[in-house]
């Protein structure tokens, strides 16, 4: 065996170091515990989708991943970029986190003063220092993906939702993020419109982009992402792989909520 | 009539003056007494909402009167001019932090939010996200507190600045023509207000146009 076979041979059989480590992680609103030490790995090109019940803690989870909510306690790796929550971390660490995910929000949080352009340069330009040319061609080649370059110069109120929740899936990938954190992001939308925003976030999976959803879609859950988790009262009730956990899940309150979200 | 209008009118450059820059102040000191008032520390939330309470519960005429004959007198010397710029643009920095606070409160969370998530600066996200929406919330509380400044600075008289209010009362006293000064000053008054009425309405018309229906 050559050194190279064998130093890629090793790489190979060397346990891959996941792209998202969370480890236990707590938060709590006063005297409510929302997160109760919650550890999980999220590979590399793996799509994991987390649901669950209504205040089980899915979105405080996501929302402490790039630091929108601090945690109590923990740490949180992403790609490389780690953050013990426990040591008070500086602003500088945190909007370093922030830079490598990218997030969708259930109400869009488009900037409805600029245009749909300027909402997915700004941050090229503030954060990447990407020239106004630059980041505008950039941004077109974005919102092309999406298929909205022809919206470019309009505001966001001239837009459905969709197309909004859209624009916003673009606005959040010009920052070449590392993972992209979803917060129910077709909640706000109707079936029709859900599905255009679904149908981007599958070809994104298929890309091979690494995806935290957070979703109340079961049919996403099952089909588009590798991993599932299930969450109630702040805790991990159920994880692995989504067929799996959504055809034959362990635990009673797991078996309850599917059965309650496939019967409506 | 000519010469009496011409007498005040010589009033106006002080009436603009004292408007304009207490309303100055009030814009520029009125962000930070804002971000005091919805500071993380309750004892700074809980100084500047009395300050403003303060402020605003006191009549312009005595706060003039305070800063004038009280601190003007006693302690050091101050010019009717400074003390009415002074006192105006203390009221005005506490009506405009409550304007401010009114309007960043109607701007979703989630703006600032949307702005974080994207590893922006926090003092960008202000630049950026936060102050264009606030101050287009705000432009037209901000157009009626313009126009109550402007006729306010008429107190301002009574403290000895030769400013409109100040001619027309000394042309009166010396004409006997009241009727007609007062008249003529009220006119002057409105033809002050009412361009800063009609530009703000505009202005929030066409602020408006890009982010509604």
């Amino acid at each position: 065996m050559s050194g190279e076979q064998a130093l890629s041979t090793l790489s190979e059989n060397m346990p891959k170091q996941p792209l998202v480590h969370v480890s236990e992680l707590k938060k709590s609103f006063g005297s409510l515990t929302v997160l109760d030490r919650i550890d999980f790995d999220v590979a590399q090109g793996e799509v994991l989708a987390i649901i669950g019940p209504s205040g089980s803690g899915k979105s405080t989870l996501l929302r402490c991943i790039n630091f929108l909510e601090t945690p109590d306690e923990g740490r949180i790796r992403l790609a490389g970029v780690e953050i013990d929550a426990g040591r008070h971390p500086g602003q500088k660490q945190v909007l370093q986190l922030r830079r490598l995910a990218g997030m969708v929000f259930q109400s869009f949080n488009l900037f409805p003063h600029m245009t749909v352009l300027e909402n997915v340069s700004l941050a090229q330009k503030r954060v990447l220092t990407r020239s106004q040319s630059e980041a505008d061609a950039r941004s077109m080649e974005l919102l092309d993906r999406v298929g909205l370059s022809d919206k470019a110069r309009e505001y966001p109120y001239r837009c459905s939702g969709g197309q909004q929740q859209r624009i916003a899936i673009a606005r959040a990938l010009a920052l070449n993020p590392k993972v992209m954190l979803f917060d129910e992001p077709t909640s706000a939308l109707d079936p029709e419109l859900g599905l255009e925003v679904l149908s981007v976030m599958r070809e994104l999976a298929q890309d091979g982009m690494t995806m935290i959803v957070v979703t109340h879609e079961m049919h996403f859950a099952e089909s588009v992402s590798d991993h599932v988790m299930i969450m109630a009262d702040g805790r991990i009730i159920e994880y692995g792989p989504s067929a799996e956990i959504m055809r034959n899940p362990q635990s009673a309150r797991a078996q309850r909520f599917l059965h309650a979200v496939r019967d409506r | 009539m000519a010469e009496i209008a011409a007498q005040v009118l010589l009033g106006l450059p002080w009436t603009i003056a004292v408007t304009a820059l207490a309303l100055a102040i009030g814009l520029v000191l009125g962000m930070p007494v804002m971000l005091a008032r919805r500071s993380r520390w309750p004892w700074l939330r809980f100084l500047t909402g009395s300050l403003i309470t303060l402020v605003r519960s006191i009549p312009p005429i005595v706060w003039l009167f305070l800063i004038f004959f009280g601190i003007g007198s006693g302690y050091f010397k101050i010019s009717p001019f400074a003390a009415a710029v002074v006192g105006m643009g203390l009221i005005s920095s506490a009506y405009m932090a409550e304007i401010y606070r009114g309007a960043l409160l109607s701007i979703h969370s989630g703006q600032m939010e949307g702005a974080s998530a994207l590893g922006l600066h926090p003092v960008r996200v202000w630049i950026d996200v936060v102050a264009p929406q606030l101050f287009r919330v705000a432009l037209p509380a901000m157009a009626t507190f313009a126009i109550g400044l402007l006729k306010d600075s008429a107190v301002s008289s009574t403290i000895g600045v030769p400013e409109l209010t100040f001619q027309a009362n000394a042309q009166s006293m010396a004409t006997y023509r009241g009727m007609e000064v007062f008249s003529f000053v009220a006119a002057v008054y409105i033809a002050l207000s009412v361009p800063v009425a009609w530009l703000s309405r505009i202005l929030d018309r066409r602020l408006r146009a890009k982010v509604s229906r």
